[in-house]
């Protein structure tokens, strides 16, 4: 933990100048982060994750010096999107290419230019469940990342892809991000959130994303985790729904031995509606940990949840959804989904959704099964003279297919076929 | 084509076909008759490599290949095929995909061109009319959201498409009505020729009614008790089975 202070102190004496209610934040922050610890075993919402690679490790800030360029061919991108590059947590105006419709602010301007928006106080205020330790530290370290926000009527069909790439660096370095996302009122657009590993060592990504949507407005959020298999990932995303305004989000994990994300979404307004589909493939020896709260606290929305994993090899999931109805509420339809699939006898699943209705206008389902690959499909398969590999991967392919389809672009979609297709390859081997 | 010589096996260590002896040649339909337990399905399990199935002693060989050692994808690619009793849903598995992937693993099978996804089309669309299956089934997943007879008639679909040399009906009637039993039987009938062989197994007269086997072979615990032609089927609808048994 001793690194944290260190690099603590290295930033705060490289941002002299900063202003000062931003420096009083980090500091009051960094106190909070310290006097809690990261999660244990002993937390009820974080037992199932082991943080002690990041206890024990030591990461530095990345700085200006780890940006020594860009790929030549830059990975993962998708075809006919708008492109915003972040390298090493350092934005690419030059190599970013923004729609006019759009307001981007690196996020050193909007740290300063709207402390009290980044404000503890106002984080409980608004979200009390989503204080946490990694939340804290990024507040207390918060050195890249953007704001980005959607004008009042603007439709923009493109969608934006913002890739936060990690390269190599001589020391294992570490990141925290923080992202604003602002739809305005009916406005329509697509973001996608793409971390992206290209490098050997280890790193330690640590982003916030708070997404708001105003009234009347159409998001669509893909993000996808594509780290390298040796990086650990943890992430606080927050979305808040205001009224009549529609959230559909796609996520997919691939990458990270430690991925732990927790995902809190409100709705803030009547007649909002949000999907919500994850998928999770791991392999090895990663872990994948996905923590949702869905608080249901106006009228007439509407939530659905799905999160499907694949484990396989030594690999384990976690998977807690809870669905919070608040008191006096009406008209609430909330559905959880939760389907795995456990290919391996050392592969382990931890699966526990919930429900907390506190209103009587309501209708909702949960559910979560984990099984294996069903013997007899497969010999059916078989029977018609496909090979073992071969009829695995209609199998898996089958099941994650609902999940590819429910992405609205067609690019995105084929984007996120073709590399669930790669990773399933690779476990099949 | 098939040859069964004195064959015991079983499933999971329960022994279940005793000392049964069957030969098919080419061209020939053979009915195998009996009650439920006695062995029908073992055997069709069998002769198609179903796990947890094993053979204890004697043979199957089929076109002079001893079955026990290969694998079921294998017996496919050879040429055996089987209409499951049960037909199993395989969700977000596309139909048409499926069986696109196993007419080509058959074509690679035997050197030839694999087929591409126009052709595929075409020739499936030929093949759904002799099954009066409507196009729609080719965009589902396979057998999801089938009902009882579309499930059956799939498996008659995929039997014409992939063309086996030996097909093994396995009840094929059970949950039919008489018009898709027609369908069904109309579909094999055509499919008939001397060189393809088939072996229908069912409780029931009724099948064979639309069908013409050349022979019939009544099981009983485990081993072939009668053989005969298309009467004796006629005298089990009437005296059912017991005057079999010793």
């Amino acid at each position: 933990m001793k690194y944290f202070r260190d690099e603590f102190d290295t930033l705060i004496n490289s941002n002299k100048n900063e202003n000062d209610k931003l420096t009083m934040l980090r500091k009051k922050s960094f106190e909070v982060f310290m006097e809690s610890g990261l999660p244990t075993s002993k937390w009820e919402d974080w037992r199932f994750t082991n943080f002690s690679s990041i206890k024990n490790g030591s990461f530095r800030l990345s700085s200006l010096k780890d940006f020594d360029g860009v790929p030549k061919v830059l990975p993962g991108r998708i075809p006919n999107t708008h492109l915003v590059l972040i390298v090493n947590g350092r934005y690419q105006p030059d190599l970013s290419d923004v729609p006019k419709e759009i307001a981007i602010t690196s996020g050193a301007e909007h740290f300063k230019s709207y402390s009290e928006f980044y404000s503890l106080e106002s984080m409980q205020l608004n979200w009390s469940k989503g204080l946490n330790p990694f939340y804290t530290l990024n507040t207390s370290m918060m050195d890249s990342g953007l704001s980005l926000r959607v004008e009042d009527n603007a439709i923009i069909s493109k969608p934006i892809q913002i890739i936060y790439l990690t390269t190599s660096t001589a020391n294992e370095i570490m990141n925290h991000p923080r992202f604003v996302f602002h739809a305005g009122s009916n406005s329509q657009a697509t973001l996608v959130e793409h971390y992206l590993g290209y490098m050997t060592n280890s790193y330690f990504n640590n982003p916030v994303t708070m997404i708001e949507l105003d009234n009347n407005s159409f998001m669509n959020h893909i993000r996808i985790q594509e780290e390298t298999g040796n990086s650990h990932h943890v992430a606080n995303t927050f979305y808040k729904l205001n009224r009549e305004s529609t959230l559909n989000v796609n996520s997919a994990s691939f990458g990270s031995l430690l991925y732990r994300h927790n995902i809190n979404l409100k709705f803030c307004g009547n007649n909002s509606s949000a999907d919500y589909s994850a998928l999770s493939l791991a392999k090895q020896k990663q872990h994948h940990d996905q923590h949702i709260i869905v608080e249901h606290a106006s009228d007439a929305c509407l939530s659905n949840q799905l999160f499907k994993y694949i484990l396989s090899d030594d690999s384990s999931g976690v998977f807690n959804g809870k669905v919070v109805v608040e008191e006096n509420t009406k008209r609430t339809n909330a559905s959880q989904s939760n389907k795995n699939l456990v290919l391996s006898p050392s592969a382990l699943m931890n699966a526990n959704p919930q429900l907390e209705i506190y209103a009587e206008d309501v209708k909702c389902s949960h559910g979560s099964t984990t099984g294996q690959i069903d013997p007899e499909a497969l010999f059916y398969l078989k029977s018609r003279g496909l090979n073992h590999e071969k009829s695995m991967e209609l199998i898996m392919n089958g099941f994650i297919s609902d999940i590819i389809e429910l992405v609205k672009n067609e690019n995105v979609g084929d984007y996120l076929n073709e590399i669930a297709a790669q990773q399933l390859e690779k476990i099949l081997i | 084509m098939l040859e069964i010589k004195n064959l015991h096996a079983g499933v999971k260590g329960k022994a279940i076909l005793d000392g049964l002896n069957l030969k098919v040649n080419p061209g020939e339909l053979h009915a195998i008759m009996g009650r439920n337990g006695s062995g029908k399905s073992t055997l069709a399990n069998i002769i198609t490599g179903r796990e947890n199935y094993e053979i204890t002693s004697g043979e199957v060989r089929f076109n002079g290949k001893d079955l026990e050692e290969m694998a079921p994808e294998d017996r496919a690619l050879e040429g055996i095929f089987m209409s499951f009793q049960y037909p199993v849903v395989i969700p977000g598995v596309n139909n048409t995909y499926f069986l696109r992937a196993a007419l080509n693993a058959k074509l690679k099978h035997y050197e030839k061109k694999e087929i591409n996804a126009a052709d595929f089309m075409h020739l499936i669309r030929e093949k759904l009319k002799l099954v009066n299956m409507d196009e729609k089934y080719l965009s589902r997943a396979v057998n999801d959201g089938f009902s009882g007879g579309e499930k059956k008639r799939n498996e008659i679909l995929q039997m014409l498409t992939l063309e086996p040399k030996l097909s093994i009906l396995d009840e094929t009637d059970s949950g039919l009505d008489i018009d898709a039993l027609k369908i069904v039987a109309k579909g094999v009938n055509n499919f008939r020729d001397s060189s393809r062989s088939f072996i229908a197994i069912t409780h029931y007269q009724r099948l064979l009614e639309y069908m013409e086997p050349d022979f019939i072979h009544v099981l009983i615990n485990g081993k072939i008790v009668k053989s005969g032609d298309i009467s004796l089927a006629q005298e089990i609808e009437q005296k059912g089975y017991s005057w079999l048994e010793s």
